[in-house]
This record gives C-alpha cells, structure tokens and sequence, in this order.
C-alpha cells in the first residue's frame, strides 16, 4: 500500500455483472485484482445491492495477497469499512496470504444464540411485557454497559479468553451439552491472551453477560412456519413453540483488539511491501510475526465472546423462569446452536483438488457446515450445522441449515442476516414524528430499546426483506431454510 | 499537502504545561457548543465530514463531532479534565488522525466519560519531537457518563482509515471520517 488513499476508487454497475449460475453473478478480474467477485444475489436484491458501495469493497478485497479462488459477498452484503458486510474471503498461507482485521471487523465474533422452549406461543401470549422488562432488567444493555456478572479481575479476563464458553460452565453458567452446541465449543483454542493488550483486558473487565448496543437483542419469538420438518424435529424447533434469541459479541474487548492490531498492520502492510485499495484492509501474511499474533489475539476475543453470550442466555433463562414461575427445565429451555459471523479461522477446504488449510475470513457471514462435516455436533449429523440469521425486529427471523454446496461454493458460508438499505441518517429522518414503538407493537412486536435512536434507526424498513436474503442462499443450495421465527417481544441496547 | 510540521498552540505553551491557565468556562460544569458537520448517508456505520480553518482545530473538531454522535455535546459538562498524549507514524496524518480518536474514544469507555471539549496544546506531524514519531497532547473536558441525564445515541466502535480525508482547501481543511458503529 503506499499511502493507501481510497475506498472510492471504482464504481460498479450492472453491466459489470455476469450470471454464471442461478443468483451467482460474477465480477471478472480487473487491474489489481487476484481473483474474481462472486455476489449471490436475486433479481430483487441486485438493485440495492448496486446502490451502496458494497460491490466495490468485494473488488476490494479481491486485492488481497494470497486470496484463492474468489471475493464472495452474501446476498444480505451491503457497504462496510474495508471488507463489505457479508463478504467472505480465504486467504492461503502457503501462497503469502494475509489475515486482515479489517476482514473480521471491530466487533470480533459477534454472534448469534437460538434456545428452543418447550413453552407455546399461548404460553406467552400475555406475558411479553413482563419477560422483555425482566430481561431487560437481568441483562445489561445499551451503551457500555456492565455490571451483569460484576468485574472481574484482570486474572479472570485472561482465563475467559483462554478457555471461552467453558469459562462460564464451570462457574455455574450452563452446561456441558451447552458447549456441544456452540460453534467450534465455543472456545478457539489458539488463542493466546497474552497477545491482547492490558487496555483490551481492562475494558473486558466489567463487560461479560452485556449486550451492548446498535443491532444487538434478545429477542422473544416462536416458530411461526416450518419448510424441513426433518431437520426442524433434529434442531428440536415445534410448530408455535417459543424461541429466546441472542445477539451479541466481544464487546469492548474486542475493538481494542482490533483496533491495536490495525495500528500494528499499518507498519506491517509496507514491511511486507502489500499493496492495498483500501487502508482499512490493513494485513499481514498469516504466517508473519504481526499475523499470528493478531490470529492469537482474535481467538481470545472470539473466546470472551463465546462467554459473554453463555453467560447472557444463562441470565436470560433464569429472567425468564421467572417471568413464567416455573424451572428452566420445566420450561425445557435448551439451546439450539451459537453461531459466530464476524472471525477468521483457520479451517481445511479443498482448491481445485488439493485440500488446504486456509484463513477464512467472514466479515458479517455465518459458517454453514454440512452433518457430515467434523466440526459439527453429533446431534446436527443428519441435518446439517443450524444457521441463525436474524432478520429485522418487526418481521422474521430464520434457521437455516448448512449444505455440502456450501463448503464446496463458499469455503461452508452463508448469510449472517436481513442486511441494511437505509443509512442511519436516513432511518432516523424516516422515523422523526413516528411512534416505532407502537408501530411495532401493531405489528404484534413488543419492543424496549435503551438508546433514543436504536428503534429508529433500527426499524423494519431500514433493512432488506430477510425472507429474499435466505431464499437466495436456499435456492443456491448453500443454506436450506429450516424454519420461520416471528418475534413477539425485543430488548435492544 | 501542505502539513504544518509543528504547530504551537497559543494558549498551550508546550515548554510548560502547567503554565497553562484553564479558561473560566471549563472551572464550571458549563455545557459545549454542538459543531457544525454533516452526517454522511452510509449504509451500516455513521461519517461525518466537517471543515475548519487550521489543522489543529480540525482535529479538535472532529473530536467534538464524533462525540455528539455518541451524545450531543449540549447535554455534555466539562467538569471532568484529563491531560493526552498520542503517538502515531510521523508523516502520516490519516495515521494520527486515527489515533487521536481512537485514544478518545478508549479514555471515554474505560473511564465511563463522555467528553465535550477538546484543546490541543502540541501538534506535531512529522515528528520532530523526541522518538521521531508524531503526536499531539491535549487537554480534553467531560463528565461521567449518567444514562439518566444523557441521551446516548449510538455507540462508535472506532474510526476507519475506509474514506478517511484529510485535505487542505481554499476554504480550509476538510475532514470526512467514518465510524465504526
């Protein structure tokens, strides 16, 4: 990179995109490009796809040293900072390839949990208000928040890092069974805390079993359509049942990872004379000093992360045990599956006919491994690695299951979610004299959000339509649409 | 680009610090002035861009913007004072730029402090100054963060290097910077 100016450098149009297959549309190889783009997208999508700088950032990242095969982009991509949100990239080490903070984002292994109750929608049906105002209550949210499970030492962060989920477990925050339905544990076990700055520690400090704020929720919802009764019956998903959703990540920690290790790839993207379009793509080959602590780093938030939503479903349970009177096994409160969307891992894919351990970065995209894959439960074999993607808070929200297509198309990934269409600004405009909140609630949606702006800019409208979202990823085979959540209550940061 | 090597703010004698007399209005809880900026239309995050007539004050600006997005500086008291030093690559303005917000912005969250007034007393891009690098110290105001009294508006992670401009104009300097949200 010299000095790195741009992020603006090109604009796509239509006229730039080839259908190769069914919703795949490809962007050929240009100037610094080292391999092509890849969208997947419908005839719908493709105008707000197009309308926002996303598929420049897919070139972008087509850039990067060591990139095999192609820069993909989900159909929920929509433009980010560097990488575009719902962009996939894999990097080969053995060829020079690079792990980029920029590709994993600020907000290191946020994710998404899904619990499963044995409770009926009837259950519930009068009693929204009072579990949205208890797990309001119990799980701290909004703007740095804290406080869920007190401050932990120093000492305490470092084992949290190291040890992920578990952590929470076996200080009386879940179960085993709960690690088994975690993606990879729930713990990376290449982290290494030591490589995490003492800021980034302190700020994780009074922060595990916090939500947060911005896009993060709990959501209470129930199964309102099922598409693949076998694979429903194998994620325990019923008809009408209630369903509790979380969505958070490593919180403070995690951006001072990131950002300490953006700082440490500035000087590491001219000593290994990388050439960039765009600084925020900052990086260093995975095999250099800067890259495989940034890796070590980035497990260990990833890590805390996988913590902080262990201990947040606990809280979440226990409000809502006590909402309804009755014990979380009554209640028959089990999750379903956690699912991270912002990492980069190093995971074995084949290229052409080689396998290769590769870096995979997915910045705003879920893993979605087929049954027969290792690294998912024996209790998904035949049904494949459930895939959450959350949709806006006054429409759907969707389980998925990953595929064979997936990991033979796009290195096991799919969509992470509905995907943004309207800035901020403008959802904020959109929604001046409006009451959201009543809006939502003749929605059938109760809705509590701690930030004066979250439901604003928040609302449905501000979102692309999820149900288009995941039926590109059904369609292509990456990811079969299992069931339909319809949420009945949110809490927001 | 024209970057002036190291500016000496008036007010802020950097050969003595403690020369510095604070001004009246920050002994007091006195609420800041909202700046004038621009919010920019991006899809996930928030930018802003802004202009001032010098280097400096477009740092200080900046500053201020991204904290009225966190929560309008109008609501903010400056009773709470903290003295900051960065370091960043010398010669590289966009570099700093990031830091300086980013050291704010890890002050604000550590500290639970929403800051609102921002002086800087030592400007140096091209490190002229001891270890070459280049570096700004400032004097910055606040107050604790009270979810009771301040309305937060969103949360910024960070600010990116992603459309980051820092350009001198006929009309002074031009900042666009956006956040991480």
């Amino acid at each position: 990179m010299s000095s790195g100016k741009s992020g603006e450098n090109r604009s796509t149009s239509r006229g730039d995109l080839t259908e190769v297959a069914e919703c795949v549309w490809e962007i050929a190889r240009t100037g610094g490009m080292r391999v092509p783009g890849r969208i997947y997208a419908d005839e719908r999508l493709l105008p707000q796809i197009l309308s926002d700088k996303g598929i420049e950032q897919v070139v972008n990242v087509a850039h990067l040293p060591g990139v095999v095969r192609y820069s993909l982009a989900m159909p929920d991509i929509h433009w980010g900072y560097g990488f575009p949100i719902g962009g996939v990239a894999a990097t080969d080490p053995s060829e020079g390839g690079v792990v980029s903070p920029g590709g994993v984002g600020y907000d290191i292994n946020c994710g998404v949990r899904l619990v499963a109750s044995r409770m009926r929608r009837e259950d519930v049906a009068d009693r929204i208000p009072d579990l949205i105002s208890a797990l309001f209550r119990d799980v701290p949210c909004g703007l740095g928040s804290h406080g869920a499970i007190g401050s932990l030492s120093q000492r305490d962060v470092r084992d949290v890092m190291a040890e992920g989920a578990r952590w929470a477990v076996t200080r009386g925050y879940g179960t085993e069974a709960d690690l088994d339905r975690t993606e990879d544990g729930g713990c990376l076990s290449s982290a290494d805390p030591s490589t995490v700055s003492k800021r980034a520690v302190e700020r994780g400090r009074p922060q595990v079993g916090t939500l947060g704020s911005g896009n993060h929720f709990i959501e209470v919802g129930f199964v309102d359509e099922i598409y693949d009764e076998a694979r429903a019956a194998a994620f325990g998903l019923e008809l009408g049942s209630v369903t509790l959703m979380i969505h958070s990540g490593s919180r403070g920690l995690g951006y001072q990872v990131c950002d300490d290790y953006l700082n440490v790839m500035q000087d590491a993207v001219p000593k290994y004379g990388i050439d960039l379009p765009d600084r925020q793509l900052a990086c260093a080959p995975v095999e250099s000093p800067e890259g495989k602590r940034y890796l070590a780093a980035m497990a260990s938030a990833a890590n805390y992360a996988w913590a902080n939503r262990q201990v947040m479903m606990v809280l979440a349970k226990r409000s809502i045990a006590g909402v309804m009177k009755a014990s979380e096994a009554e209640l028959g409160l089990r999750l379903v599956y956690d699912v991270c969307h912002n990492i980069a891992k190093m995971e074995r894919h084949m290229v052409g006919d080689k396998e290769k351990l590769l870096c995979i970065h997915r910045k705003g995209a879920t893993r979605a491994f087929p049954g027969s894959h290792d690294d998912v439960p024996d209790c998904y074999r035949s049904a494949g690695q459930p895939v959450l993607i959350p949709g806006d808070m006054g429409t759907h929200s969707f389980v998925s299951a990953g595929t064979l297509t997936a990991l033979e198309e796009t290195f096991g990934s799919s969509c992470h979610g509905a995907g943004r269409v309207m800035s901020r600004t403008k959802a904020r405009k959109m929604a001046r004299g409006r009451n959201l909140a009543d809006e939502l609630r003749g929605m059938g949606v109760y809705v509590t959000a701690k930030g004066k702006a979250t439901l604003a800019e928040e609302m449905p409208s501000a979102y692309k339509d999820v149900s288009d979202v995941v039926d590109v990823m059904d369609r292509t085979g990456i990811a079969r649409k299992v069931v339909r959540l319809k949420p009945l209550g949110v809490a927001k940061g | 680009m024209v970057v002036a090597a190291v500016v000496a703010v008036a007010e802020a004698p950097a050969s003595n610090p403690s020369a510095w007399v604070t001004p009246c209005r920050w002994r007091t809880n006195l609420m800041a002035e909202r700046p004038h900026y621009t919010e920019i239309d991006h899809t996930a995050d928030v930018g802003v861009e802004l202009r001032a007539h010098d280097l400096v004050s477009a740092f200080e600006r900046t500053a201020a913007c991204m904290f009225d997005l966190i929560c309008h500086l109008d609501e903010i008291g400056s009773a709470w004072s903290r003295r900051v030093t960065v370091r960043g690559r010398p010669g590289d303005l966009e570099h700093l730029m990031v830091r300086w917000l980013s050291e704010l912005l890890y002050l604000s969250a550590s500290s639970r402090i929403l800051l609102s007034q921002f002086k800087i007393e030592e400007f140096d891009v091209e490190g002229r100054g001891a270890g070459g690098e280049s570096s700004i110290v400032a004097q910055v105001h606040g107050e604790r963060m009270d979810t009771a009294r301040h309305s937060l508006r969103v949360e910024i992670k960070a600010p990116t290097y992603h459309s980051l401009r820092i350009e001198e104009t006929p009309q002074g300097w031009a900042v666009r910077v956006i956040f991480d949200t």
